[in-house]
């Protein structure tokens, strides 16, 4: 009887350590192979929750609809004669934009980030849980995203592309605490680390200030092309404060994004490298 | 079959459970902490429906939560198994009908997973520990997941026993004498 149950208890522990160590090796193996089985979840998750997105966005956004009737009548009047005026400013504005853009090609003028080929796509998951920070965006493998892409929003830098299935991206934000940008001051061009907090979704941490560094609150921070993955020159965000330790070694500064990640909901993947 | 229709069942809740937490929980976070409904239901699945359940669902519903939205593949299906070890031990040693018993391994259960998944993944990822802040968020969590609890505590009880019914057989505990 009493060995029965002793025999019990070691198949037990060897079905739990089995269990473990298979589970190990599954967690050393890379996000990107897994892509065939991510595809198949993907592709039976992702529509329903890119519909609930989309929902969702729309009724975040119509909270004014119980707004006065009379005013709005009286602003869709003064609203329709501004139409008018606009639709003829923007007739004439055409014009002027072909020519700038004939002007543009004689002198080879850039835009910021013109000289990058990106991909629209819209953020479809936020983080399920609270320590990670990474989206889904509704873009993937067969719009030519691939592992490693840099995706930024309109007002600067979000993160990078760390596995990719047929129709969505999974991307890690900058202000993931795992995250870590190499990037410099702009006016000074001094290097320094760009990490994500627990804190706070909007601050990152910029640490290994070199000692002679002049910064400033205030001060730009954007990429500075080492790593490997993010371009060069890419905004991430503004030094709200810089916090003196004993050992100025160990100085930090906190950064301000300056992308707003509560509020994201398009991206763009910079698809050439 | 029965057995197959509640597995069917808790495959279904595990997925709504995953849209609830995508969406909703994003708009109605505290101090933009969310909640973690995954640990309560690892938790019934492991109290109700027993350890031989309980582990396969932990494993295979971990690796779908990990494709899904996680950096690692794995870690999510340790912690799910560790949650449903900790709910045979809770059912062996605690009563399942009383509220306040729910709610405190609701309490440690939620403490021990993110606990686990924060040192797993700082070990993986070489992140720098911030331990008050993950204090912080731990703290928020537990709060509203014991809130949570106490609200769908009714359905918790039902579908406790229909899984207890169909799942474990029916035996009489000398404990109880």
């Amino acid at each position: 009887m009493y060995k029965k149950k002793a025999n019990n208890g070691l198949i037990g522990i060897i079905i739990t350590i089995t269990i473990l160590v298979i589970l190990v090796v599954l967690s050393n193996i890379k996000l990107e192979k897994w892509s065939y089985i991510g595809n198949a979840i993907s592709s039976l998750i992702m529509p329903v929750q890119n519909g609930l997105t989309y929902m969702k966005n729309k009724i975040a956004g119509n909270d004014a609809f119980f707004s006065n009737i009379n005013e709005l009548k009286g602003e869709n009047e003064e609203l329709k004669r501004k139409n008018s005026d606009l639709e003829k400013q923007v007739r004439e504005l055409e014009i002027v934009k072909a020519q700038n853009e004939s002007l543009k090609e004689y002198v080879n003028l850039k835009d910021k980030y013109s000289e990058y080929t990106t991909l629209p796509a819209n953020v479809i998951q936020r983080d399920l849980g609270n320590f990670g920070k990474v989206i889904v965006i509704n873009a993937g493998k067969k719009d030519g995203i691939d592992v490693n892409m840099t995706v930024i929003a309109d007002k600067g830098l979000v993160g990078h592309v760390i596995s990719v299935t047929d129709t969505t991206a999974k991307v890690q934000t900058i202000i993931d605490t795992s995250s870590a940008v190499s990037s410099i001051i702009k006016t000074t061009r001094d290097g320094i680390i760009v990490k994500g907090t627990l804190d706070n979704d909007s601050m990152l941490k910029g640490t290994y200030i070199p000692t002679d560094a002049n910064l400033l609150e205030g001060d730009n921070i954007e990429t500075s092309g080492i790593g490997g993955i993010y371009p060069k020159g890419i905004h991430i965000g503004t030094v709200k404060q810089i916090i003196n330790t004993k050992n100025i070694t160990d100085r930090y500064a906190s950064i301000e994004t300056a992308v707003d990640f509560s509020k994201l909901e398009t991206v763009l993947v910079i698809t050439n490298k | 079959m029965k057995k197959v229709v509640c597995v069917i069942m808790i495959t279904l809740i595990f997925f709504i459970i995953y849209f609830i937490q995508a969406n909703i929980f994003n708009l109605f976070s505290i101090a933009g902490v969310k909640p973690n409904l995954f640990v309560v239901l690892m938790l019934i699945v492991g109290l109700f429906a027993g350890k031989k359940v309980g582990i396969p669902f932990a494993i295979i519903m971990g690796i779908i939560l990990d494709l899904l939205g996680a950096k690692i593949v794995g870690i999510s299906s340790i912690m799910f198994i560790v949650i449903v070890i900790l709910a045979d031990i809770y059912d062996k040693n605690f009563s399942k009908d009383n509220r306040m018993t729910i709610i405190i391994m609701v309490i440690s259960t939620t403490i021990i997973y993110e606990l686990g998944i924060y040192i797993l993944n700082a070990f993986k990822l070489s992140i720098n520990m911030e331990l008050i802040s993950f204090i912080k968020v731990l703290i928020i969590e537990a709060i509203y997941n014991t809130l949570l609890t106490i609200i769908i505590y009714p359905i918790i009880q039902n579908v406790g026993n229909l899984l207890e019914e169909i799942f474990k057989e029916k035996k009489i505990l000398t404990r109880y004498f």
